[in-house]
């Protein structure tokens, strides 16, 4: 027998025949650790407190171990599953139609191709060209169009309040405005197309917005003026976070004409359209957009 | 060169290195939205067969781009160390890939080559590598820089407090900042996207963040990720300024989309070592993310794994404290899922340690991409594992105002507790001077903001 072998035979014997470890011991009386609650709304610590009011981000939740307490999870698991349901839902068959709107589609065919091609959902398919042909008002001031964006969520949910209140902010003020429409699968630059082809003055396109945590209902205003295709972001004003929580629809409609009104006016739009007159009535409409904070609500409720 | 190969008796044929570089790359959704990559499997082992034969030197002499159309181009070939590149321009990529999993090729070897290698040279070897080879070959590079404190030593992993607020609410950034820093993270930097891209803002929040650090005596480093023409300003109005930040592209066309180009960032290099607030040798951080240049119609027809090395290979030029991928930022028309973003992640890191930088990661997705916490939570372990320098972290991983999940200031000290690794040494003897760490365990003040003045 080699050294080694020989080495490797008394190790055996050395570690003996026994089960590897000792019993465990007997299990200890636990006592169950404190309630946590996210948000605190029973005990908040007192950074918790001063956090909310300055941040809608997560602080003062505590830890377990270097981890978070159940409660945590479970609303944090909520919240990205709302996100996550937002961005997977297909605006239904029939939904246009049956809400009085034209029904478009770009040139994407299924859910994952709108998450993988931008380039097909900035183009109208072939029938829907020839459909808005048909059956669109043409020469126009405004051309408002719905769509689902990243989440056909808030399409079906706020977006044809939005739509009706544009609508009526625009009429009452003396513009013609375009037949009223609803394209699926569509990115914001889809507009430029629609656009041209009714031959709008201004574009407005009213889209799910892409989810944040837990908000899925949010839809994002895109507004070019002389839109056709070759048109940048750079030509187009935004403004976000359109839904009961951050700008409600009636509200964001209002900002929505004035910014119109604005491009009609100067007859042009973008990082070139001047709203130092309007920036105190704009509100976050006056910037490129961002997105304002929000509070953040309590999503899981056991037992009730 | 011959661009073919056979795979069971049928013959692949290629036009060009750069697309062979293309079809050889693992699959992304990125490079299929450019339509250059491998219509099948066995096409992409064929390329990649291809790829293995070609040598270093038949690399650097086929950019992706050409010398005449791009000024990245023209930096990697004109800047070549060419005694480091002579050592190894005669092995194929298949050699230099073996060569540099050898145990004899250690960290310092690898070190001693690196300035010789283009940026397709590490992309092309990447790309015949495993997951768990990128992992191997990775942790041996040790790349160690110094600003305020020494980030990426051996047995070290370190993170950025990203401390993002909407409304760039100063109150509101420091208190998240002061959470981050009480879980044991920061010590890459405090770092914060403004909201406000001006130089105002920039110093404002600036400000702040240094009396947060100096008044704590916190061994970290701050900065504001404005662009960097907004951060040229904000030193004019005197403000503190540890790390200057920019995003790069792959491509000279990437990188005017940006607003950027190598005469620009020279100049602002020269004015952050002239007057940054760190007291060490390097003070510039870079973001990069497979994806941009095509997102920009920057991409000459590469691929986006080598676009992305091509960044490194300028950030090298401004001796960089911190770089890292954004990984799954850009969304999943260019990275799909947890499979791509987490390969993707992978590479970038190994890519970027070959090329001497210290590498971190935003290890994240955007809630369109499929992948779960679950897949995300393990790619932080993985990058830990192969001596990513450093992670993102933020409160539950929620960026409020970029609207993206990434590292938790909980998952920090988890990765590094699960590793046995330990903070920037400068940092870490604060953490346990403060008693927030006590050794590798959390302290008696772990997870208490009020430990920061």
């Amino acid at each position: 027998m080699s050294v080694t072998r020989a080495l490797i035979a008394d190790l055996r014997v050395a570690m003996g025949q026994a089960d590897p470890l000792p019993p465990a011991g007997p299990a200890p009386s636990i006592t169950p650790p404190p309630r946590r609650v996210f948000p605190a709304r029973r005990t908040p610590s007192r950074s918790a407190q001063e956090a909310s009011e300055h941040t809608t981000a997560l602080l003062g939740i505590g830890h377990v171990g270097t981890r978070y307490a159940t409660d945590v999870v479970l609303q944090f698991q909520a919240e990205l599953a709302v996100a996550h349901e937002a961005v997977a839902t297909v605006l239904e068959e029939g939904w246009a139609e049956a809400n009085g709107l034209l029904p478009l589609q770009s040139r994407v065919r299924d859910h994952r191709e709108f998450l993988l091609r931008p380039d097909l959902g900035r183009r109208l398919d072939e029938a829907s060209l020839q459909l808005l042909q048909r059956r669109a008002a043409k020469n126009i001031d405004v051309q408002p169009i719905l769509a689902d964006g990243l989440s056909a969520v808030a399409c079906m949910g706020s977006g044809k309040t939005l739509l009706d209140a544009v609508t009526r902010q625009c009429e009452s003020r003396g513009w013609t405005v375009g037949t009223p429409m609803c394209a699926r699968f569509a990115r914001v630059w889809l507009q430029d197309e629609i656009g041209s082809a009714v031959d709008a003055k201004v574009a407005m396109i009213l889209l799910g917005e892409r989810p944040g945590l837990g908000t899925g209902d949010g839809l994002s205003a895109y507004l070019v003026y002389e839109p056709k295709m070759g048109k940048t972001d750079s030509d187009r004003n935004m403004m976000s976070n359109i839904h009961e929580r951050g700008t409600p629809p009636v509200e964001a409609a209002e900002r929505l004409a004035m910014l119109a009104g604005a491009m009609l006016a100067q007859e042009t739009s973008g990082v070139e359209l001047d709203l130092s007159d309007l920036s105190s009535q704009l509100g976050d409409a006056a910037g490129t957009g961002y997105r304002a904070p929000q509070k953040r609500v309590r999503l899981v409720e056991v037992g009730s | 060169m011959r661009l073919a190969a056979t795979i069971r008796g049928r013959g692949y044929r290629f036009d060009s290195v750069r697309e062979v570089m293309a079809k050889a790359n693992a699959p992304k959704s990125g490079d299929d939205l450019a339509g250059i990559s491998a219509r099948d499997a066995v096409e992409r082992v064929a390329a990649r067969a291809v790829l293995s034969g070609l040598t270093l030197a038949e690399l650097r002499s086929n950019p992706v781009i050409p010398y005449e159309d791009d000024e990245l181009t023209r930096m990697a070939e004109d800047t070549l160390d060419e005694a480091a590149y002579r050592s190894v321009k005669a092995l194929s990529v298949a050699e230099f890939r073996e060569w540099l999993l050898e145990p004899t090729t250690t960290g310092p070897v690898i070190r001693s080559v690196s300035p010789g290698l283009t940026p397709e040279m590490a992309a092309g070897v990447c790309k015949l590598m495993s997951t768990m080879d990128l992992m191997v070959v990775s942790a041996k590079c040790e790349v160690v820089v110094r600003a305020n404190n020494t980030v990426g030593l051996a047995g070290r992993l370190s993170s950025r407090v990203q401390p993002n607020h909407p409304t760039d609410d100063v109150q509101g950034i420091l208190l998240s900042a002061r959470e981050g820093l009480s879980y044991g993270c920061g010590d890459a930097v405090i770092g914060v996207n403004p909201a406000t891209d001006t130089p105002e803002s920039t110093a404002e929040i600036l400000a702040a963040l240094h009396r947060l650090t100096r008044q704590n005596r916190i061994p970290t480093q701050h900065c504001v990720l404005s662009h960097v023409t907004v951060q040229m300003q904000a030193l004019d109005l005197g403000c503190p300024m540890d790390l200057m930040f920019q995003s790069l592209s792959g491509s000279q066309k990437g990188n005017e989309a940006f607003g950027i180009s190598i005469a620009l960032m020279d100049e602002a290099y020269d004015k952050m070592k002239r007057m940054g607030t760190a007291a060490g040798p390097n003070c510039m951080y870079f973001e990069t993310g497979q994806g941009s240049a095509l997102s920009s119609d920057a991409h000459h027809g590469a691929d986006q794994l080598t676009l992305e090395a091509r960044c490194y290979g300028f950030a090298r030029r401004y001796k960089p404290f911190l770089v890292n991928t954004v990984v799954g930022f850009i969304g999943p028309e260019y990275l799909e899922d947890g499979p791509q973003i987490t390969r993707a992640g992978l590479e970038d890191h190994f890519m970027g340690k070959l090329l001497g930088l210290p590498m971190g990661c935003d290890a994240c997705f955007t809630y369109h991409a499929s992948m779960s916490q679950d897949e995300l939570e393990s790619l932080k372990v993985l990058l830990a594992a192969a001596g990513c320098t450093y992670l993102m972290s933020m409160p539950v991983g929620d960026d409020i105002m970029l609207n993206y999940q990434s590292t938790s200031y909980h998952d920090v000290p988890s990765v590094r507790g699960l590793l046995r690794k330990r903070p920037a040494p400068e940092f870490d003897a604060w953490l346990n001077e403060v008693g927030i760490m006590n050794g590798l365990e959390p302290g008696e003040r772990f997870g208490d903001p009020r430990v920061l003045r």
